[in-house]
């Protein structure tokens, strides 16, 4: 390194972490897409079930969703986490190399043991937090240990000030855990057993889990990746963030008003009204910084829009907060009674779930590794744009298919659910209902397919990124100022 | 000097988790705690030898380093 | 306002604990009043805790993720009252640890699936669904009956859910073992058990041992026929 950099003292950031973090989010979006395009097509023709225990929709489910939010989505944000924190602060991770090495080796010990305890036959039952008791425990020592290593970090920044991407990381981490241990409150039948009992019932434990499960999408799947819109979109447009007060206003409504959503998932059930009621009206409440964040995003562009037609990255980026905000509309719209008495139960909540997922969580992930592995693996830039704007449109057309059958299903069935024929009974049986969603689900699947297509093609582009000759940089690059602060840790 | 320090509580703590991974693995009542105790336990050992590995690689580094200012 | 934000961005612990306690009130104000309100839960005629056999059928319903096709919750609109059943209370699922109110219908709701088919029906559909009904999306579950119930663990089981408020009496935890058996075997007295859980159903079992089906049936069959909705009427519901 040349003498004017070593003066300036530079701080060499743990980027080995974040690396092995990138590979994990490939590896496990691949395997989240695929398990998932296996159960749509389980749905479309039940005998891929096998008649096996472990192959079955129901222990296979929570592989898919464990593997999509968890795997995927928590690798994404535990990595990009780290990257960012390390460079908004100017500091390296706090507790040394071993702590952060935990914390990634823990944390995918436990995807392992949780995928494996599903098809062996063990869960909670609780949606998005099906394992037993003993992997949550691992979890909370995991997380208790990233909760040290990035709240340390931001302790001994050399900046005055925490940038807005960390508080959004913060507030995730934090939330999470409270969600974490209220939610997963369990007595096991023995200490040596790994079958528990949830620790409350009925109505209570319904509530209590959707609280949980709602603030997953919320606090895992929002706010964590409102952390990544906050840094990577500014830095590949090169522009400052739109606005700093509406991000201020967008947080801190953000983080009070969705933690009140969980009702809206037990409308017209057991749950007492005036809980229903508040459910509800918080959720519709809650548009309003959902879009905050939107708008904040979007016009981060500003005078950068040509950006989109050269930067395949910054284009995932921006379509996921226009997903995003598609998403944070049509929920607050699902939340309000009346339209849930048709939506819930039915596969519009699903193909709502997905437009967030595959389009929001998923593409504002692509756009963040498409920005990073260049930079961490040292490659002056993508192998490929060409390819990355034919994951770009497949991955696209993959979630249109996805998110328009699942409308038509679900609406369906809502319709067909409660129709009456002349003589005032009910038209359908339920059976009628399957049948006529099947067209539906095959283009679901195929949807599906799109979409892991669009994966495969990513992750080929990028380990092309990394090996190819054709992307090294020149030599005397180096010396570059700009590329010599990306590249301070690549040699670490 | 923070890295030794963060060998060696982590390093620790693992060890901790290896035996507590023993004895589920000993009282195991079902399937999945066995095979979770087992795993637990090989996780730890991975883990520490791996700690063992990157200090002797650093120490190399050192050493490296400081041949390379001697003969200059 | 956003002068006194400086407050929160210099100081990391701040922020950490404005965070949380931002994101504590909701939980509290909604979670806490279920617990102590009185009438979130209403009182019922008929609620008991689950039987032996129909408690270990519910940990493999939990266990094979039926809830993720299959809701247990009628809500109270006319064409699922129409359907199903009375609308589930509350009090229906006061000894559920955990709850399976389940969020998506690829099956049909099972709030009230008790009673509504012999239990030879319920074996035969559970062991190849398409034999009974040839459109079903519904995977085999012919393997639980090779399965069968290890009983060592059923007193802690009860035990657990007794320490989690759930009223097993110890009279009913120390004869856990015998009532299981009993209830999956048609020739047995049965007089004892049905004392301890009224309504509970006699599955045939195939006379020398019990299966992971057998438990499944017996719970299926008990669902939703605890309560009398005759005996009872809304205003009572209401409290």
């Amino acid at each position: 390194m040349s003498d004017g950099v070593l003066a300036a003292r530079p701080v060499i950031y743990n980027d080995a972490v974040v690396k092995k973090f990138v590979i994990a989010t490939m590896f496990w979006g691949i395997v989240a897409f695929l398990v998932g395009v296996y159960i749509a097509a389980e749905l479309a023709w039940p005998s891929l079930n096998l008649g096996l225990s472990f192959t079955n929709f129901g222990r296979l489910r929570p592989v898919h969703t464990s593997a999509a939010i968890f795997a995927f989505g928590g690798s994404a944000l535990l990595g990009t986490s780290m990257y960012v924190v390390q460079r908004t602060c100017r500091a390296r991770l706090f507790g040394g190399d071993a702590l952060a090495d935990f914390v990634f080796w823990g944390y995918q010990f436990f995807i392992v043991m949780a995928a494996l305890s599903y098809v062996m036959g063990f869960s909670q039952s609780k949606e998005y937090a099906e394992p037993e008791w003993h992997i949550d425990i691992w979890l909370t020592i995991v997380w208790v240990a990233y909760l040290l290593v990035f709240l340390g970090t931001i302790m001994k920044r050399t900046e005055p000030h925490i940038y807005v991407a960390n508080w959004f990381y913060l507030a995730f981490i934090v939330t999470i855990a409270m969600l974490h241990i209220v939610n997963n409150a369990a007595l096991p039948i023995s200490l040596y057993s790994a079958k528990s009992y949830s620790a409350y019932s009925g109505v209570q434990d319904a509530l209590v889990q959707w609280w949980y499960g709602h603030n997953a999408v919320g606090f895992f799947l929002t706010a964590g990746f409102l952390g990544m819109m906050y840094y990577f979109i500014p830095k590949a447009a090169g522009r400052p963030v739109y606005s700093y007060r509406l991000s201020i206003v967008h947080f801190w409504t953000l983080i009070f008003l969705y933690i009140w959503a969980g009702p809206h998932h037990l409308h017209w059930t057991a749950l007492p009204d005036w809980t229903q009621t508040l459910g509800m009206a918080f959720s519709i409440m809650l548009w309003m910084p959902s879009w905050g964040g939107m708008i904040n995003g979007i016009m981060t562009l500003s005078g950068a829009w040509d950006k989109l037609r050269t930067d395949p990255g910054l284009r995932f980026s921006v379509t996921a907060v226009g997903f995003y905000g598609m998403s944070t509309f049509e929920g607050p719209v699902m939340s309000v009674r009346e339209v849930n008495a048709l939506s819930h139960y039915t596969d519009w909540t699903i193909g709502h779930v997905h437009s967030g997922a595959l389009g929001w969580v998923a593409f504002i992930t692509f756009g963040a590794m498409y920005y990073l592995v260049p930079v961490l693996w040292g490659r002056k830039a993508l192998y490929s744009t060409r390819l990355a704007s034919w994951h770009y449109w497949i991955s696209t057309l993959g979630i249109v298919l996805y998110i328009v059958s699942m409308w038509v299903a679900g609406i369906m069935e809502g319709l067909m659910w409660r129709a009456y024929d002349k003589f005032g009974f009910l038209q359908y049986s339920f059976v009628e209902s399957v049948v006529a969603v099947h067209p539906f689900f095959v283009i679901r699947m195929l949807g599906g397919v799109f979409f892991l297509l669009g994966g495969l093609i990513m992750v080929y582009n990028l380990i092309r990124t990394v090996t190819s000759p054709t992307t090294e940089l020149p030599r005397q690059g180096l010396a570059a100022p700009a590329l010599a602060a990306n590249l301070g840790v690549a040699g670490a | 000097m923070e890295d030794n320090l963060s060998d060696i509580v982590v390093g620790l703590m693992m060890a901790v988790f290896g035996l507590i991974g023993l004895f589920l693995v000993a009282g195991a009542a079902d399937a999945e705690m066995y095979v979770f105790g087992l795993a637990l336990s090989a996780f730890a050992v991975c883990f520490d030898f791996g700690l063992i590995r990157r200090y002797y690689d650093r120490q190399d580094v050192a050493r490296a380093a400081v041949r390379e200012h001697t003969h200059v | 306002m956003f002068i006194r934000h400086e407050f929160f961005e210099k100081n990391a612990i701040l922020l950490l604990i404005g965070t949380l306690l931002t994101v504590a009130v909701g939980g509290i104000v909604e979670i806490v009043p279920l617990f102590t309100i009185e009438t979130t839960v209403e009182h019922v005629e008929g609620m008991r805790p689950y039987s032996p056999l129909e408690l270990r059928g519910r940990d493999i319903y939990v266990r094979e993720g039926c809830y993720l096709c299959h809701s247990q919750q009628i809500r109270t609109l006319r064409d699922e009252v129409e359907r199903y059943g009375h609308y589930s209370i509350a009090a229906e699922s006061m000894y559920d640890h955990p709850f399976q109110w389940g969020s998506k219908r690829i099956g049909p709701d099972l709030a009230r699936v008790g009673g509504k088919y012999s239990n030879d029906w319920h074996y035969a559909h559970l062991e190849n669904a398409q034999e009974v009904v040839p459109e079903s999306l519904m995977p085999h579950y012919a393997f639980l009956a090779e399965t069968p119930i290890d009983p060592s663990d059923i007193a802690d089981r009860m035990r657990t859910l007794r320490t989690l408020g759930v009223p097993y009496t110890d009279e009913q935890i120390a004869d856990a073992k015998a009532d299981l058996a009993t209830q999956a075997d048609p020739n047995a007295d049965s007089a004892k058990l049905l004392a301890r859980y009224p309504k509970a159903n006699v599955v045939p079992g195939d006379g020398h041992r019990v299966t992971e089906m057998d438990a499944l049936v017996a719970y299926l069959q008990m669902l939703g026929t605890l309560v009398n909705f005759a005996d009872t009427n809304t205003e009572r519901l209401q409290q």
